[in-house]
């Protein structure tokens, strides 16, 4: 008898606090549906319509044109193999090298460690647009600091033109982006290097495991979740490389990206028939590939 | 703790509410903009408010000079006028996005390539045909009034002031490297001959490059199409304007001539403006992006009128030809309406081109844009001589004459300047200037042909 009132007041109250968590869920969600959802649904749709700025509303049902005429466009091959070879390049190297830097720091005092955390994070929070320009000085034909050391120290006899010339431009942006991208994930390594089980890792040592093994065996997998966000999150960005593009290049010299020819064909090319709905076209192949790449890569972690 | 913690979820819940609230606001809100919207369009139908984007045609991308002029003209009409101000860079960005949008401002000031050839062709903006009556057709360099009017004889753009796009070198630089002899200073022109001459002293002199074909972009990209074109007499599109041309035998000879020639190189690193910014450091000794705006004021950096930043002289010069009369691309920069369906707002604008382009105040708009008037004389007031007591602009009317044809208005434009600055980086990269040039006229052809 006692009971039935106990479990009676336990249901409202599991209902109150989900009508709650709902409650404080919606503000987040209105906005989720309105500048995520539903304009992922509109590119979806528009993807398979020959809509253009010229003509209102969604344009002509063309079904999977967009799609067959994009792998016959040697521009938009050649900005796909490209973002493939900043994903691949920058995505590991980012990842060891932020696991070198956190293994490296994350036993240092306090002031120390935030001055390297600073350090690596400053280019994050940076503006993008400013750190991009400070780069181009960096890297300019003529005027530029990396011309003026090689040229000093005799290791060129003349300028090298970074940006200009397609054999250096796009590893010129590859480093850029690494750059901008190792300060979360040295944040991030550092944090869950600090909540390792020390318990585990003594109890290694007293097994007589090496460092390596320490490292491999016991600290490793409990940094995986942390190793698999950070790979996610590297890999979306690398995919979706664009300011740096457009502002150093233009997409020239070899270094055309998905991001960039989207943006082109959607706003720069508006005499090409349908160009809005081929650059929508372009941002489901590309939401394809990360998607596929991400499930990948929560995959092979969760194996592991 | 019990007390605390009711407090917290009361504060929680009361932050949920707001935040609920400034949603649900928001839409309250936009009922009130909607509201003052209705408001501002019935004003605005009543022809006392209207929008003006203007890209930076010299003086017209400075506020204040413009609020000169917009003042006067409320003054006079009671009308209005908020200006937005565009940069190259994203301009056009802005207009295609507001247009898709359905809020294009309704006035714009550019060229025909975009008022007419652009925006104009797809329908979107206002036959001006009634603000020409036959004295205006007859005041209006025709030059300038073809290129605003399309083949069916919309006029979409109603043209204020034009120019010839040129080349300027740094005459310190070619004294000291004994060039100076290869050009003639009076006339401001150069055989391509002596352009060459030029270059093989100035490399001699300076051993690295004294002159850039920039193609990091489509930026400033009238200067290397007129580089190309008139070193032996080449042509960009047919005379009718339907397709590009680039191919023939002469610009391949010009763009071989270039690819092999010491000193000059083809810079994927440098658009037109960067190419600006290095002549005016002095770095480069001759740039291939210049006007009478960048004469008058180099790299709009307020250091005085013809001179780089280490105070070395500027010379403005014609693109060297065969001949040494070569043919310039023109600018020529005036207004054009918006169709947005309201025609109080069309009538309004209406009224301020006529009043920045054909009247007493006509003069005043000239000025501010620091360049020249397409016409002599507008509702009787004299504009021929308003640059007399200018010796800049006084000399540069020399070049005047050799304003070529305006073919900025072919079909498939934007695709050709992509298409023509995406071939310059390759043949700068080493490749086969016939065949690349066929590729890439081809792509712009494509276009063209729609």
């Amino acid at each position: 008898m006692a009971k039935q009132p106990k479990s009676a007041m336990s249901r409202a109250l599991v209902r109150r606090e989900t009508i709650s968590g709902y409650l404080f869920l919606l503000p987040s969600l209105i906005f989720f549906v309105g500048f995520v959802i539903i304009p992922m649904v509109i590119c979806i749709v528009n993807s398979l319509t020959d809509a253009n700025m010229n003509t209102q509303g969604l344009g002509n049902f063309v079904g999977l044109k967009n799609f067959i005429d994009l792998w016959k466009d040697d521009t938009f091959l050649e900005a796909l193999k490209n973002t493939f070879v900043i994903v691949i390049v920058s995505v590991p190297t980012v990842c060891a090298f932020s696991l070198w830097v956190s293994s490296a720091i994350y036993k240092l005092n306090g002031k120390l460690l935030s001055a390297f955390r600073c350090i690596f994070y400053l280019p994050v929070v940076t503006g993008s647009v400013a750190v991009t320009v400070v780069w181009k000085w960096m890297y300019d034909n003529y005027t530029g600091v990396f011309n003026y050391v090689l040229k000093s120290t005799g290791l060129i006899e003349k300028n090298i033109n970074w940006l200009g010339d397609s054999k250096y431009a796009l590893w010129c942006i590859i480093l850029i982006l690494f750059t901008t991208s190792v300060g979360q994930p040295i944040v991030l390594y550092v944090s869950a290097l600090g909540n390792v089980d020390q318990s585990l890792v003594e109890a290694a040592q007293v097994d007589g495991a090496t460092n390596f093994q320490v490292f491999w065996k016991v600290k490793w997998p409990q940094m995986m979740p942390t190793t698999l966000y950070i790979l996610v999150i590297t890999t979306i960005n690398s995919f979706q490389c664009f300011a740096l593009i457009q502002l150093l290049t233009s997409g020239g010299s070899g270094t055309n990206t998905v991001m960039y020819y989207i943006y082109y064909t959607a706003f720069k090319l508006t005499e090409k028939a349908g160009h809005f709905g081929y650059a929508n076209a372009m941002g489901v192949i590309l939401a394809i590939f990360i998607g596929l790449l991400s499930a990948l890569q929560f995959k092979l972690a969760k194996e592991k | 703790m019990k007390k605390m913690k009711r407090f917290l979820a009361i504060a929680l819940t009361l932050a949920m509410v707001l935040s609920l609230a400034a949603c649900g606001g928001s839409k309250k809100e936009e009922t009130t903009t909607s509201g003052s919207e209705q408001t501002q369009e019935t004003t605005e139908a009543s022809g006392t408010s209207i929008s003006l984007w203007t890209y930076p045609i010299g003086g017209w991308g400075d506020e204040n000079a413009v609020k000169e002029l917009t003042d006067a003209f409320e003054a006079e009409t009671g009308i209005k006028v908020t200006v937005e101000y565009l940069a190259y860079a994203d301009g056009d960005d802005k207009v295609n996005a507001a247009i898709t949008a359905g809020k294009a401002p309704d006035l714009i000031m550019e060229g025909p390539e975009r008022l007419v050839a652009n925006w104009g062709a797809k329908g979107y903006m206002v036959d001006l045909a009634d603000l020409l009556d036959d004295t205006d057709k007859a005041e209006i360099s025709p030059a300038a009034l073809s290129a605003c009017v399309t083949g069916e004889g919309a006029v979409y753009e109603y043209p204020l002031v034009m120019t010839a796009h040129c080349m300027a070198i740094n005459k310190n630089a070619f004294e000291e490297a004994g060039a100076l002899q290869y050009v003639d200073l009076d006339s401001h022109t150069w055989t391509t001959e002596d352009f060459f001459n030029a270059v093989a002293a100035l490399y001699a002199y300076y051993g690295d490059t004294v002159a850039a074909v920039f193609c990091a972009g489509q930026g400033g990209d009238q200067g290397t199409r007129a580089l190309v074109n008139n070193l032996y007499g080449g042509t960009f599109t047919n005379e009718d304007h339907t397709a590009y041309t680039w191919d023939d035998a002469a610009n391949i000879k010009a763009l071989e001539q270039l690819q092999n020639t010491d000193g000059i190189t083809f810079d994927a690193s440098l658009q037109g403006g960067d190419e600006i910014v290095k002549f005016y450091q002095g770095i480069l000794k001759m740039g291939f992006c210049w006007n009478i705006a960048q004469q008058l004021d180099p790299n709009a950096a307020g250091t005085g009128a013809e001179k780089t930043i280490t105070g070395d002289d500027i010379v403005f010069m014609s693109f060297p030809s065969e001949t040494g009369e070569s043919k310039l691309c023109g600018g020529i920069w005036g207004f054009g309406i918006f169709d947005n369906g309201d025609s109080a707002r069309i009538d309004a604008a209406k009224q301020f081109i006529k009043f920045m382009c054909d009247s007493e105040h006509t003069a005043d708009a000239v000025r501010t844009a620091k360049y020249f008037a397409v016409r002599d004389t507008a509702e009787g007031a004299d504009l021929s001589g308003i640059w007399a007591d200018e010796p800049i602009m006084a000399e540069y009317n020399k070049l005047m004459p050799y304003l070529g044809d305006y073919y900025q208005v072919t079909t498939g434009w934007a695709q050709a300047r992509t298409s023509w600055w995406n071939m310059l980086q390759d043949i700068g990269e080493g490749a086969d200037v016939a065949e690349t040039v066929s590729t890439y006229m081809a792509e712009a052809n494509a276009a063209a042909a729609g």
